[in-house]
Formats: structure tokens, sequence, C-alpha cells
């Protein structure tokens, strides 16, 4: 038993819904079950078949598509298990309530990549949308779990509502980053929008070099304390995600706690 | 005596030690310098030579290269063992609370990973008063709680696993000075075993018990045998006139051939020594083979040396 390739014959002309298509799901099955699997099409359902030609892939498990898959939608929905990896671009609520596994897209991502995400690993060579590592209209919580990695560029509201886990963005993130954070790990390489850390409650925004803020947030205090040893271990753990994060630890740090506008428990990291 | 077990002049024993099973867990201690991470160490380890009056046994298993420790500073590897899961909870908490969270700079990890999750900071957070904040990086949950200077950071929770407790060597020399002297070369050879402490005083116990006492109150008391100036007096004694000084070295280790790896390499430094140093005769304590799983063939150990 094999994974299996999925190659686009075209892009469709309604947006696709692929919640339902998952290693896991597709393990065991035979090639005509995978080619008859429904998926959302518009307001009906289709043929896996009419949108991918259906192959033997790689290790068992896994799931490689082929094509610009910028219409199509929920890429890796609540993937519990196995490897997921995209030659091309990908639609909205990319990961979304992700709770394993590893999910790997080559292009970029678009709106609501990674909400609510619980486990597993979720890379994005290229860009994410806005509400990334967010929440879902209506939910209480963002991210909450797991590690996001952006390598390109991130839209606004970066982990709005983030609760746990880890989400990283190697280019820049859009305004509002971090909004309403309740805990987590946030960091950034170059560069960040207007009013980052706004409602946070608690978790880490880590800012490095490259993204220095011109002005911290009135809500949010310097702190006068050092802590070393927590840096160190936050430092080390960032630096196997390369990049602008390789080498954090051997740098100084200043520290603003906020936002007092609301629980205050909250920290900015400014990297030297 | 076999002669054949004659080495270098010393008598080694066809007799064995016994021992216990234990619960055990390693932590890592960390701070600023290796000073402070010292203090710590010996402050939270202190008062734990045995299980019977201490609650546990303790002792500092090695000293940390900053490469080696989670946040890059100078550390310390402390091993405890206490006869249950829930004693050495309760040990830990203790001793990580009084003596790890009040030295300055200091901050604890768990080192070992597999096995039952028992508390290391999770409880010592409330001391934060609101202000602690737990901080999952990677896969480690940990609590950073505000102290004077700065912050106490701990992992969560630290691993029990089963261990081996109550290995142990006898040592029977002519007179004080010969028998210190091969007791400290011993115990700097079993320090370089890793797994294994030694928990009493210098690594060392001149006090070894035996089971039971005359009075009911006692579950231990003076191991008579091996007491010189009960020579003529004991019935049991197990000395001769010119062994008059016998001293004791217990070991703990995570597995039984930790134990075993110790108290060979124990015998080996002691032996090395022999008889020119003063050292007669090596023997080990034991209760009749009836009560602990673990037995260390004191022949069989030597055996082991000469085939590897």
């Amino acid at each position: 038993m094999s994974g299996w390739r999925l190659v686009l014959r075209a892009p469709p002309a309604l947006r696709v819904d692929l919640r339902g298509i998952t290693p896991a799901a597709l393990g065991g099955l035979s090639a005509a079950a995978v080619e008859r699997l429904p998926v959302g099409h518009g307001n009906a359902h289709a043929a896996l078949a009419e949108f991918f030609y259906v192959g033997a892939g790689g290790a068992d498990g896994t799931l490689d598509f082929e094509g610009d898959l910028s219409r199509f939608d929920r890429m890796g929905w609540q993937m519990a298990e196995g490897r997921i990896r995209v030659e091309g671009h990908v639609g909205h609520h990319a990961g979304g309530g992700m709770r394993g596994g590893d999910l790997w897209v080559e292009g970029h991502a678009g709106l609501l990549a990674a909400s609510e995400m619980v486990g597993g690993t979720f890379t994005v060579e290229g860009n994410v949308g806005d509400h990334a590592a967010g929440a879902l209209p209506g939910s209480m919580d963002g991210m909450r779990g797991g590690t996001l990695v952006v390598k390109g560029n991130a839209g606004a509201r970066f982990a709005d509502r983030m609760r746990r886990g880890t989400a990283l963005v190697h280019g820049t993130a859009g305004d509002f980053l971090a909004s309403r954070m309740v805990a987590g790990t946030v960091a950034v390489g170059a560069g960040v929008g207007a009013h980052p850390g706004f409602g946070m409650r608690r978790g880490s925004l880590v800012l490095a070099p490259g993204a220095a803020m011109p002005a911290m947030p009135p809500t949010f205090v310097h702190a006068g304390g050092d802590v070393p040893v927590f840096w160190q271990l936050l430092a080390r753990e960032l630096a196997r995600h390369g990049g602008p994060f390789a080498a954090l630890a051997g740098r100084r740090i200043a520290r603003h706690l906020g936002d007092l506008a609301a629980d205050g428990r909250g920290e900015i990291i400014q990297v030297m | 005596m076999n002669a054949a077990w004659v080495r270098n002049g010393v008598h080694v024993d066809d007799g064995f030690a016994e021992a216990f099973p234990m619960k055990a867990t390693r932590i890592l201690v960390t701070a600023h310098d290796a000073q402070w991470a010292m203090h710590a160490a010996l402050s939270a380890t202190g008062l734990a030579t045995s299980v019977i009056g201490c609650g546990c046994e303790a002792g500092i298993e090695r000293e940390l290269d900053p490469r080696e420790t989670p946040d890059g500073r100078p550390g310390l590897s402390l091993l405890l063992f206490a006869m249950s899961g829930k004693e050495l909870a309760r040990q830990v908490e203790r001793r990580v609370g009084q003596c790890v969270l009040t030295c300055p700079t200091t901050a604890v990890y768990a080192g070992i990973d597999e096995g039952e999750a028992i508390a290391l900071g999770r409880n010592l957070r409330f001391f934060g008063d609101g202000w602690q904040i737990a901080k999952v990086i990677g896969a480690t949950r940990y609590w950073r709680v505000p102290v004077m200077d700065g912050e106490f950071v701990a992992q969560e929770t630290t691993a029990v696993v089963k261990g081996v407790g109550g290995g142990n060597l006898l040592l029977l020399c002519t007179d004080t000075d010969s028998a210190l002297a091969v007791a400290q070369a011993a115990v700097a050879a079993m320090r370089t075993v890793p797994n294994v402490i030694m928990p009493f005083p210098g690594g060392v116990v001149r006090s070894g018990s035996k089971v039971g006492s005359k009075y009911a109150s006692l579950s231990a008391s003076t191991n008579d045998a091996f007491c010189p100036t009960l020579l003529g007096l004991a019935a049991n004694s197990a000395l001769t006139q010119e062994t008059r000084c016998v001293l004791e070295i217990v070991i703990d280790g995570l597995a039984e051939a930790d134990v075993g790896a110790a108290m060979r390499a124990g015998m080996q430094a002691a032996i090395a020594l022999g008889a020119p140093a003063g050292l007669r005769r090596i023997a080990a304590g034991n209760y009749g083979g009836k009560l602990g799983p673990f037995h260390f063939h004191l022949h069989k150990l030597l055996q082991q040396e000469a085939a590897s």
C-alpha cells in the first residue's frame, strides 16, 4: 500500500471544499473508491476524479497534490495524522482544526489558514491571508496547539485569539498581529503592521531584529526584570526554524508587558 | 576463604549485596554559575541518606556542562529515590520548593522523559500568587514564577521510573586512615558511572545497619557483626584482630546493571590499592536473599570484569 498523488485536471468553475480528503480517509481505499469520493463544489457535490487525476503516490499515509489549488478550500481540514504535500497554492481554511500530522504547502494559502489548529505542523512556503492561526467567526479561541510556520508574509489579525502553540512568520505580519491573544508564542521575522498585541491577555510575541516596531503600543509597559532562562529556552526552540530566528539566543531583548487594557500578562519581546 | 578470590592481597567474599526496588527520578538544576547550582543541589539533596529516616535517598549524579542543559547554563543532575511514587512526589516537591526555588538564579527541569509524571513545578507555581504564567515551549510545559531576582522557571513535571536501591560494599581495613583512603578511592571511581548515586556523606557510611533491633520501636540497628569494638563480645562478629575499621558504600541506581557497574568500579579501585594500603577484605550486606530481588554477587561482578 502506498500513498496517493492527485494532479489537478483544470481549475474548477466554483470553489471546491476538500474537507474529508485526508491521508487517513484515503488509506486502504482502492483507486476507484478514491476517485468516487465526494467533495463540495459550489452548492453541490462532485466526485474527486472530476478535478484530479488520481494515482499512486509516495509512502503510506501521504497525500500529494499538484497544481494551483487556490480555489480548493479546507485542505487538510481537521487532519489528525499522515502528511499532505501541496505543490502549488491552496485556498481558504487550509489546516483548519488540524489535530496532528504534517501539512506542507509550497505556494500561498488563503484566509483563515490554521484557524483553530490543535496539533501537528503546518508549513506554508509562501504567504497566508488574513486571520491565519485565528478563530472561526463566533468562536472564542483561535489556534490551540501545534506549529504554524509561514515562510512568506501574513495578512491582518494573524494569531487573533490564539490560545496555545507556536506560530511563526518569517516575513511581515499585517495589522492587529496577535490581537486578543490568550497564550502561546508568535514570532515575526521582518516587520509588523499597526496595533500589534491589541487586547493581548497572555502569551509571547517575539519580534526578530528585522521586525522592529516604530513605537511600542501605549498600553504596554517596559518590564524591569530580566528573564534570561525563559528567553534561552524560547530562543533555542525558535532557532530550529532557521531564517530570522536562527540566532536569537545570543542577542539581547527588550520586553514589554501588556495589553494593560486586557489581562496585561502578555509580553512583546523585541530582539535587539 | 577461597584463595582464588584474593586480589592484590584482598579477600573478596563469596557473598552478595541485596538490593530493593525503589522509585526514582532525575532532575536537572541550573543556575547563573556553577557555584549557585551547587548550592541548590547540595541543599536539595541534604538529609537524604536513607529512606529509613529521610523519606528519600538523593545525591548529585554529576555536573552538567552548559551545552548539556536546556537553558545553556551550568547545572547539576540529581537523582532521588524513594520507596513509593507517592513519597517520591512529596519529597521532590518539598526539596525543590525549599531548596531550589529559594536559591538565587536557579531553574529546574526533568532529567527523565519516559515514565509516570509527578509534579515538579506544577504545584510550586502557586507561590506566584496568580502572577505565574505557564509556557509551552516545543512539547514541554514550564511555569514561570516571579521571584525577587527575576523569574523562577520550572518544568511542570518530571518522570518516575523504577530504580534499584541498596547495593553496597563493605571495605574491611586495618585502620581508620587506610579505610578512609580506600573508601574515597572507591567512591571516586563509582562517581564516574552514570545513573547512580552514593547517598551517604562523602558517599560513605560508617553506621552500617542490620534489620531489626532489640528495641521494638527500631526497624534497624548497628551491624554488630562488623563493629570492631565488639570483636570478642558479639558472637556473630565477622572481623579479625587486623580489621579494625569497616566502611560501607551504599549505591542507588536507575537500573540493576547501573548498580552492578558501580560496585564493580568501586571494587576495582579498592583492590588496586589493595593490601599495601590497608584493605584486607571486601564483603557485602544482605539479608539472606529473602528480602530484596536484586542480588549482586561480588565474585560474579569481578568475573564480568575479567570477561570484559
